[in-house]
């Protein structure tokens, strides 16, 4: 699911130029409010199977938190990128306790529920199918971004935007709209993506600054400002993991920087470079 | 002695063909202007004579060195300076400390991590007398971004000049500049070159009052191939040139 | 003139503290002098030379790491003997990554030093038989100019002779750095801050200068580490987390960037302030953000570049 949130870290970086550190946390908050909202559902009496649903629409409803956020970081638009940076930094440092405060700091789960869907047997090992599921959900939403940026209105002038700022800017688009959609679009992207992962993990207050350093591999390897990279590198980095912990694990976290490294070094631009996402 | 050359330099951005083949020479003492219209290659022809661009056939010889795509930093080292056309400082430094930056290279000293930079007498000694010759010997202390426009422009040649060229490339020095003013700066960089002992000026201007008035040589650029090469009345007595790269009115 | 008064109360205060405040005080100055002098070189890179680097606890965890290992593995107590090889190693460190990171700009170097950064992280975290692995390796009590001071207990010896160490640390740190920045070298860096282009033109060499830079804060770094080790006894893998390269830049952004010393203010504002704020309430991390946020809209100059005019070192 590190698809999600390295899209929606993607999205903004393309097109605003803001390189959010806090999209880990938006994740974290997905995570948390999805957990929150199918205990709640169930309690209420929600089929177990349609849990998923609930889980969406926690992770949805807090994406609300996008356009206020988005306003408060482009107070200091026109600064140098370090300050957006750090900005984005402190909204990490901030988020972080707001869950703290919300959710306690005990690691918090669903248990069990999505075993309801079963388990499968896929080459070998046994896979709950609701893990299938996610990965499903993961190239249907990437599906569903290409074909918002490629075949609508919204897409097309988020792409322009990302190309050329002041040529947009002259064509009468209105940047401010755009940005807050952007933004909270990229918001959700990550708070969807926690929700999501959530039946499988657990929701940890450190979530919100692990998944950020996956999360900025990813990019890095897909390349800034592609989707399809987004996918790609979220793939690799996957296989990666998967493939380190199977066979030499002290080199798991490892592997990946050196391969960040190596790609920031060989191809900057990463693997499927573009200013286009 | 033919201090900087190009021979049959060919440049392509992809399929684009900036310059066809253009070969030339300038000397000790030679005043040259390059002339073009818009998209003839004149940026692209000084960025491969200043070491910027490696052009994809051909040599460019800088005292006999090849430097081809050298790097800005290397040709300052063997003699050569650039100022630009659009005004390039350093916001942040003061005049004294701009011109500076330039001594300090040009001796070597700049990687001195534990001289004190305020005792550098033989330094600021340098600084104080280019900014002289440039009129901003009152102005040493002010920071370069509160200066006027026109003083910006020649605190970018200042710095330039600083570096003792033997060469140095000046782009379009009297743009954005009233036309008042333009024969004032004009003198002054000729005035300041003659005084720091750099022996060619190579410069891309568009005024032609200034070309004519003041080059000892004249390269008109079209389409990136040499038109002509030669003195201002030469170049007059050519009606080519005259029409495709003056225009008209200057006959 | 103000400022110079109030530097100078500030240098009584820091030399009187071990016998006019309290020991908890005291021992809370430790950690700051130690970052003090890890950002004095932070800030050559940033404030000077203007890369943001987001790895910087990168050299921290180094020198901490270095302390651990010469005085439980090695055997090695002199606390010269490790700050002198913790410099050492991270000028060797700084090699290969600071020629690596100075040929990209802005976000791709902020980028590369926090890949780096991580990458020794997960380094410590991993290979845990030489490192210790999450666990980190414990810091014993070093020997200062071969005096064991074996007579004082824990606090009586960061209180006392360490506590004096240190600031002599710092303040031999800050005239070295102060003057670099002072130097013709200091003014090639500005320029390179400035316009990095215009800096190549005039012939500068941006590339070499700026992995001088690099080395330079890589060492400061790593000394401040191996100082920052001994009052915790400990070195471990969190002092190479992303985050704490984020602490070390929001220091820096709070004492102020513009001026050599901002550091060291900023450093000591901080842990006072951490220490304050984590006594009041246990969602400091919030507090912190904020101040971050407000910091960085609304005063980025720092708190010195509140107090002075606005003037670049």
């Amino acid at each position: 699911m590190l698809f999600l949130v390295a899209a929606g870290l993607q999205l903004v970086f393309g097109v605003q130029k803001i390189l959010n550190l806090a999209c880990g946390s938006f994740y974290a908050l997905g995570a948390y409010a999805g957990v929150s909202a199918v205990t709640w559902a169930l309690g209420h009496g929600l089929p177990a199977p349609l849990f998923v649903v609930a889980l969406l629409a926690g992770g949805l409803a807090l994406a609300v938190i996008g356009p206020p956020l988005e306003r408060l970081l482009r107070t200091i638009d026109g600064r140098d990128e370090s300050f957006q940076l750090l900005l984005t930094f402190a909204l990490v440092l901030m988020l972080e306790d707001v869950i703290r405060f919300v959710w306690g700091p005990a690691p918090v789960q669903l248990r069990g529920a999505y075993l309801v869907y079963g388990q499968v047997s896929v080459a070998g090992s046994t896979v709950p199918v609701y893990n299938l599921f996610v990965i499903a959900a993961g190239g249907v939403i990437a599906l569903g971004m290409g074909l918002l940026l490629t075949r609508t209105r919204f897409g097309r002038i988020v792409r322009a935007t990302a190309e050329n700022r002041e040529v947009a800017a002259a064509l009468g688009v209105d940047m401010h709209r755009v940005y807050r959609r952007v933004f909270t679009l990229g918001v959700a992207l990550g708070t969807v993506g926690g929700a999501l992962v959530i039946p499988a993990t657990a929701a940890v207050n450190e979530m919100a600054i692990d998944v950020i350093v996956d999360a900025f591999a990813v990019v890095v390897i897909g390349g800034l400002g592609s989707m399809r990279g987004a996918f790609a590198g979220a793939l690799i980095v996957g296989v990666l993991k998967a493939g380190a912990i199977a066979t030499w694990p002290e080199v798991e976290m490892l592997a990946i920087y050196v391969v960040v490294i190596g790609v920031l070094v060989l191809r900057p631009a990463g693997l499927f470079a573009g200013a286009t996402p | 002695m033919t201090l900087l050359e190009a021979v049959d330099v060919r440049m392509f951005y992809g399929s684009f063909c900036a310059l066809d083949g253009v070969t030339l020479q300038i000397g000790r003492g030679e005043f040259v202007s390059i002339i073009g219209p818009n998209g003839a290659g004149k940026t692209t022809l000084v960025n491969v004579l200043t070491g910027l661009l490696a052009p994809t056939s051909g040599t460019v010889r800088f005292k006999g060195e090849n430097v081809g795509g050298v790097g800005p930093v290397r040709l300052a080292r063997l003699g050569m300076a650039r100022a630009f056309q659009l005004v390039n400082v350093f916001p942040g430094l003061t005049v004294g400390e701009t011109i500076a930056v330039a001594v300090l290279a040009r001796l070597g000293r700049g990687a001195r991590l534990f001289a004190a930079l305020a005792g550098e007498r033989r330094v600021w000694d340098e600084v104080r007398s280019v900014a002289d010759l440039f009129g901003l010997g009152g102005a040493l202390d002010r920071p370069a971004r509160t200066l006027p426009q026109g003083d910006k422009k020649l605190l970018d040649v200042a710095s330039a000049f600083a570096l003792n060229p033997e060469v140095i490339l000046l782009d379009e020095p009297t743009s954005g500049v009233s036309t008042a003013d333009k024969h004032t700066i004009m003198e002054v960089l000729v005035h300041a070159a003659a005084r720091l002992g750099i022996h060619s000026i190579i410069q891309v201007e568009h005024d032609m009052d200034i070309v004519f008035g003041y080059s000892d040589r004249i390269v008109a650029l079209h389409q990136g191939r040499v038109l002509a090469d030669g003195p201002p009345a030469a170049l007059q007595a050519n009606e080519t040139v005259m029409a495709t790269v003056v225009g008209r009115a200057h006959a | 003139m103000i400022a110079r008064v109030a530097g100078a109360a500030a240098g009584l205060a820091l030399l009187l503290a071990p016998v006019v405040a309290s020991p908890y005080q005291v021992t809370l100055l430790l950690p700051a002098f130690a970052y003090a002098i890890a950002l004095l070189g932070l800030n050559l890179l940033f404030g000077t030379t203007g890369l943001l680097s987001l790895g910087h606890a990168l050299f921290v965890a180094l020198g901490a790491y270095t302390a651990a290992w010469l005085t439980t593995r090695a055997g090695v107590l002199s606390l010269e003997a490790i700050v002198l090889a913790a410099a050492a190693l991270a000028a060797v460190i700084a090699v290969p990554v600071g020629l690596l990171c100075v040929r990209y700009v802005k976000i791709s170097f902020g980028m590369l030093t926090l890949a780096f950064g991580m990458l020794f992280y997960s380094f410590l975290y991993k290979f845990y038989l030489v490192t210790g692995g999450d666990e980190g390796i414990r810091v014993l009590r070093p020997v200062l100019l071969g005096q064991p001071f074996a007579g004082l207990d824990k606090v009586g010896f960061l209180t006392g002779p360490f506590y004096y160490y240190a600031l002599a640390l710092l303040v031999l740190a800050a005239a070295v750095m102060r003057r670099i920045v002072r130097s013709p070298f200091g003014l090639s860096l500005r320029a390179i801050r400035e316009n990095p282009d215009k800096a190549a033109f005039v012939g500068v060499s941006v590339r070499r200068y700026r992995f001088y830079a690099f080395a330079i804060a890589a060492v400061f770094g790593a000394v401040g580490g191996t100082l920052l080790a001994v009052p915790t006894g400990l070195a471990d893998p969190q002092l190479a987390y992303w985050t704490h390269s984020g602490n070390l830049v929001f220091m820096l952004l709070l004492g102020g960037f513009h001026h050599f010393l901002g550091p060291v203010v900023g450093a000591v504002v901080f842990i006072f302030l951490q220490d304050a704020v984590m006594s009041l309430t246990a969602y400091w991390r919030f507090v912190f953000g904020a101040l971050l946020a407000v910091v960085v809209i609304f005063f980025p100059g720092g708190l010195l570049g509140l107090l002075a005019r606005e003037r670049p070192a």
